[in-house]
């Protein structure tokens, strides 16, 4: 473990350990690991330039939700949106837009047009999941994504976010869900990768960091076709997300009365404190005697 | 190296996440080696385990029993792998040591039952310091693996009547859950937490240091447990049951419209009572 002071690694190996501190960063508390990262890197040009990247990674990682201007629902930063050249689309809006990943602040609106073949069945997703993300998220923000495949086929990305971010109590906290599927082809798959991280961090450092694959069958649509396939596919990710956040409770439930138990007892087995002046003595009397 | 480099290197291990102190560690002093000896000195990492060759014993490796890249293990004082001019306590404070590992094993077989433990124990200019490490693993029953790593450092200023100490402790612990399930996915809760404390005692032959040491570790410790019960169990699962709520906001608000409606009812129907 003990690194020779002299050791000086290159400045890719660099930028490496910056970037991967930036994306491990804890949900809302980027721009104090930007801030730490930047002293102790101590050189501007290649934090700019070969960090940048990563700024912008943890932001889609995050599904960062961002407000455009006239827009009453927030929609969000990610893979799924991202147009290149930090250009992003809001499908809601009909807009694209551009993204600053350090001000996260979104400028330069431009029309933006959907692909067609897949819009119908994209618009009947995204008024159901906005309805379900409504009832089951205080704050949160939804985006739904549409491309055409081949064969009259649709593949549909869905992405659900809610943040609690409270520093002046030390705490911080993130779920993300992203669902994804293919419509209009006959029986398909919903997939989905459900995650939550939690930050304490009153005189310490505690972490709560899950994530949990998600697959289930899903019908082919039947008769009301774009929004029977919409009803049914946010029937099953909110039956999943259901599951998930109840099995987490459960395993919080026998951590807390099992595990924790079983690692340090309350106090020994006869229910009193120690009397360290008779353990003292008995101890030194053991040695004695062993001597 | 700057101090505003420290600052900001502790900061870091704060917020990375404790699940990965190991890499973040590694990775910070590769970044800014200067760091070094004062990271690996401030920063808490999770204990590990080795086993004395002589006695077979296990013994506990952390910051304060190495020196360059051997550990000495607390019982049979011997650096592995062997170091010739190793730092080693004076004899007085040997014999305390000794004395000190035996009442911590008992100490910890009491609260843990089962485990590590390991003291150690330096001098200084007016009386010495020690670490008490402690290290039980869970069983892995019901698949959710546990553990918990105890890391309690004290300073000890003797006055210069000998009859009176000032006891200096920060004490830090370490408790790590993991769990791989088909319902829950990956559940890892990790991290630590770190307290300090401080007081006057008498030293004497019924309250020697080992005692006052032992009644200050062992109250931080107990304290500890109940807040980490309470960040660990209560705290963060409250975070993620209001990140997303398993009732849905519309049954939330017919819930409440009938209670709402309920107490009218019981309101108007004691007011009739009353009217008749």
């Amino acid at each position: 473990m003990a690194a020779d002071g002299d050791d000086v690694i290159s400045d890719q190996e660099k930028v490496r350990i910056v970037s991967d501190f930036i994306l491990h960063s804890p949900p809302g508390e980027f721009n104090e690991v930007f801030n730490d990262v930047r002293v102790l890197l101590n050189n501007d040009t290649l934090l700019k330039e070969g960090a940048s990247g990563a700024f912008a990674q943890y932001n889609k990682d995050q599904l960062t939700p961002v407000r455009l201007e006239g827009s009453e629902l927030h929609t969000l930063v990610t893979d799924h949106n991202d147009l290149g050249g930090g250009r992003f689309f809001d499908p809601r809006s009909k807009r694209s837009f551009k993204y600053d990943h350090l001000r996260k602040e979104a400028t330069e609106y431009e029309p933006y047009e959907p692909d067609r073949l897949a819009e119908p069945w994209r618009a009947a997703l995204d008024v159901e999941l906005t309805n379900y993300v409504a009832e089951h998220y205080k704050h949160g923000a939804s985006l739904v994504v549409g491309r055409a495949l081949d064969a009259g086929a649709v593949a549909l990305v869905a992405c659900i976010e809610q943040h609690q971010f409270q520093p002046k109590n030390y705490w911080n906290g993130r779920w993300r869900s992203v669902w994804s599927l293919t419509l209009g082809g006959g029986a398909a798959e919903l997939r989905g990768a459900l995650r939550v991280q939690v930050h304490y961090y009153e005189d310490g450092n505690v972490q709560l960091v899950s994530s949990k694959e998600v697959r289930a069958p899903l019908a082919a649509p039947g008769e009301a076709r774009e929004a029977g396939a919409a009803r049914e596919a946010v029937r099953l990710l909110a039956e999943a997300e259901g599951a998930y956040q109840t099995a987490l409770s459960d395993n919080y439930q026998t951590m807390s009365d099992t595990t924790f138990k079983a690692l340090r007892r309350q106090l020994p087995v006869t229910r009193s404190k120690i009397d360290w002046a008779r353990l003292v003595s008995y101890t030194i009397g053991k040695e004695l005697k062993s001597q | 190296m700057t101090e505003q480099q420290m600052d900001c290197a502790l900061d870091l291990m704060r917020r990375l996440p404790p699940q990965q102190i190991e890499k973040n560690l590694t990775d910070l002093i590769d970044l800014v080696p200067s760091l070094c000896e004062d990271l690996l000195s401030s920063v808490d990492q999770p204990l590990k385990i080795a086993q004395d060759r002589s006695n077979g014993k296990d013994y506990l490796l952390c910051d304060y029993n190495r020196d360059g890249d051997s550990y000495r293990s607390p019982w049979s004082n011997t650096y592995d792998p062997p170091l010739e001019d190793g730092s080693m306590p004076s004899e007085r404070l040997r014999k305390l040591e000794i004395e000190a590992n035996h009442a911590f094993d008992q100490y910890r077989e009491m609260y843990f039952e089962g485990g590590v433990s390991s003291v150690y124990l330096w001098d200084m200019d007016h009386g010495f310091a020690g670490v008490i490490l402690i290290k039980k693993a869970g069983d892995g029953s019901q698949k959710i693996k546990g553990c918990w790593d105890s890391i309690h450092v004290v300073e000890v200023v003797e006055k210069s009547s000998g009859r009176n100490a000032h006891y200096k402790l920060t004490s830090t612990a370490m408790l790590w859950l993991q769990t791989n399930k088909e319902g829950s996915g990956t559940m890892n809760l990790g991290g630590s937490l770190t307290r300090q404390a401080e007081q006057d005692s008498t030293v004497s032959d019924v309250t020697p240091h080992i005692a006052n040491i032992g009644r200050m570790v062992e109250d931080m410790e107990n304290k500890i447990r109940n807040t980490l019960n309470d960040i660990y169990f209560g705290k963060t699962k409250d975070i993620v049951n209001g990140l997303r709520s398993t009732v849905p906001a519309n049954v939330e608000r017919q819930k409440a419209a009938l209670q709402h409606d309920l107490a009218e009812a019981l309101l108007q129907r004691r007011q009739t009572t009353r009217a008749d």
